[in-house]
């Protein structure tokens, strides 16, 4: 057994000379690998070494058992031990020699010898009339037993296969080559694959898309029409308000974007957002809470109205709460949220970006005409489109 | 834990680099699987031995259908702790 074995001091010498190091590097190394192995067990319980397989230190629990000579019960105590699993490449390689070169009997098929082994005892016992299942258990010896069956034994006697087995025997379970899966890596082909693949059907139809969406937004108007709800509106639920307003949101920034990617054409976005302010102001929300009045009534200064960007005469000051739009102050004061560029306009000196004022701004709320609150108005078309462009 | 933190925990003690210890462990490995294929048993010092076992073919029985399979001869690398393992992992 001694020459069959590679002992320690030939595993060093023979890293020594395979990875041309002195041997006391290998000595340190091996010894290092020796404690640092056990340490690692120790506290990992399980250590993995790439090309060869992963040591695990296992636990066996504590069990009770009999003692076979006085009856009595003890319990065997719980120890730990260490377990060696190859690595697949590993036990292949070594399971591979026996299943095939060093197998004396290989030149023949067992399992061919078997079957045809199964079929004769079957067409034997039927000439004697019994019934496969009264056949006695194979046995491994392959040696003639003349108690089991005595007319059949002699022939079969010759046959080295030790399993003599009434039924046929099934084939060996084949060896699975254990598929090995790179988690992460595949997961990322997949996703790659699917990236490109979204990329190449979004880039193939994007026309058709486009036009897809551009109908899909024409075609809603007529489901939403506008019904102009006096002012101060009962307030609404606000769970479904936050709802809405979530929705609304996402559909909004989803379309303007879409509509930046296909680059449609400046005339169709302010189409479009006529649609988005309609669609918009059939959501009918309305926080009085939130939006805090603070000072009513300015007094009057003049009627006419004179260049469209000014504004003499005003309803009311709205102080922007936590959460309160331009469009909500629009559809409190106007009766339509499709108006807020006026507010945007009034305000010009407070408001950046429309969509994010500052909470506590006070926002001058100026009285409009039956002229100005008109979509159709030039002026205000024109606002809106700039209002818009300020939100992004 | 990792091959990486292993060779990492390697350099630390032995006071060489990673680079190297890696590379010397890929190398004991190779080693490692040659003499398993040639049929040697391995000696690792403090923890064990590495060896083949041979099992014999044998016919299995399911228990509860009856059915007879085949199970061809097969080597099964085995790991056998060193005598006074069993000690020393008591006292963990």
């Amino acid at each position: 057994m001694a020459e069959n074995k590679l002992s320690w001091t030939e595993l060093r010498r023979a890293l020594a000379t395979r990875a041309g190091v002195s041997e006391k590097e290998a000595y340190l190394f091996l010894n290092a690998f020796q404690s640092q192995l056990m340490e690692a067990l120790k506290q990992d319980k399980q250590v993995k070494i790439n090309g060869l397989g992963t040591f695990k230190l296992q636990a066996v629990a504590p069990r009770k058992s009999v003692n076979v000579s006085t009856g009595e019960q003890i319990t065997i105590e719980g120890y730990n031990k260490i377990a060696f699993v190859p690595e697949a490449g590993v036990k292949e390689l070594v399971e591979k020699p026996a299943a095939e070169g060093l197998q004396p009997a290989a030149a023949v098929d067992p399992i061919q010898k078997l079957g045809a082994q199964a079929e004769e005892i079957v067409d034997i016992l039927g000439e004697l009339g019994q019934s496969p299942d009264q056949k006695p258990e194979p046995v491994k010896e392959p040696e003639p037993e003349p108690e089991k069956a005595p007319e059949p034994e002699p022939e079969k006697a010759p046959e080295p296969e030790p399993a003599k087995t009434p039924e046929p025997v099934k084939a060996p379970t084949p060896e699975k080559p254990k598929k090995k899966y790179h988690f992460l890596r595949d997961t990322l082909i997949c996703v790659v694959i699917l990236l490109f693949l979204l990329l190449g059907g979004f880039f193939f139809l994007r026309h058709q898309l486009s036009s897809w969406i551009n109908g899909l937004v024409n075609g809603t108007p007529e489901q939403t029409e506008v019904v102009a709800e006096p002012e101060e509106a009962p307030a609404q639920p606000s769970i479904d308000f936050d709802l809405k307003e979530t929705i609304e949101d996402w559909y909004y920034s989803a379309k303007r974007w879409v509509l930046g990617y296909f680059e449609v054409s400046e005339a169709e976005v302010i189409e479009l957002a006529d649609e988005e302010d309609i669609i918009a102001a059939e959501v009918e929300i309305e926080e009085p809470e939130v939006i805090e009045e603070v000072a009513e009534e300015e007094e009057p200064v003049e009627e006419t109205t004179s260049a469209p960007g000014q504004y003499n005469e005003w309803i009311a000051t709205e102080q922007i709460a936590y959460g309160s739009r331009l469009a909500w102050i629009a559809k409190k004061h106007y009766g339509n949220k499709i108006y807020w560029p006026y507010l945007y306009d009034a305000n010009r000196d407070r408001i950046v970006n429309p969509s994010q004022i500052p909470i506590g701004t006070l926002i001058r709320v100026p009285k409009l005409t039956p002229a100005q609150l008109d979509t159709t108005n030039a002026y205000f078309q024109q606002l809106r489109e700039e209002a818009y462009s300020k939100t992004r | 834990m990792l091959t990486k933190d292993l060779i990492s925990l390697i350099a630390k003690t032995s006071g060489q680099n990673k680079k190297n210890v890696e590379h010397l462990l890929s190398m004991t490995n190779a080693i490692i699987r040659e003499n398993l294929m040639a049929g040697k048993a391995i000696q690792l010092q403090g923890l064990g031995t590495l060896e083949i076992k041979e099992k014999q073919e044998r016919t299995i029985v399911h228990p509860r259908t009856g059915e007879r399979t085949f199970v061809p001869r097969k080597n099964q690398l085995v790991f056998r702790p060193v005598a006074n393992m069993k000690d020393e992992l008591k006292k963990i």
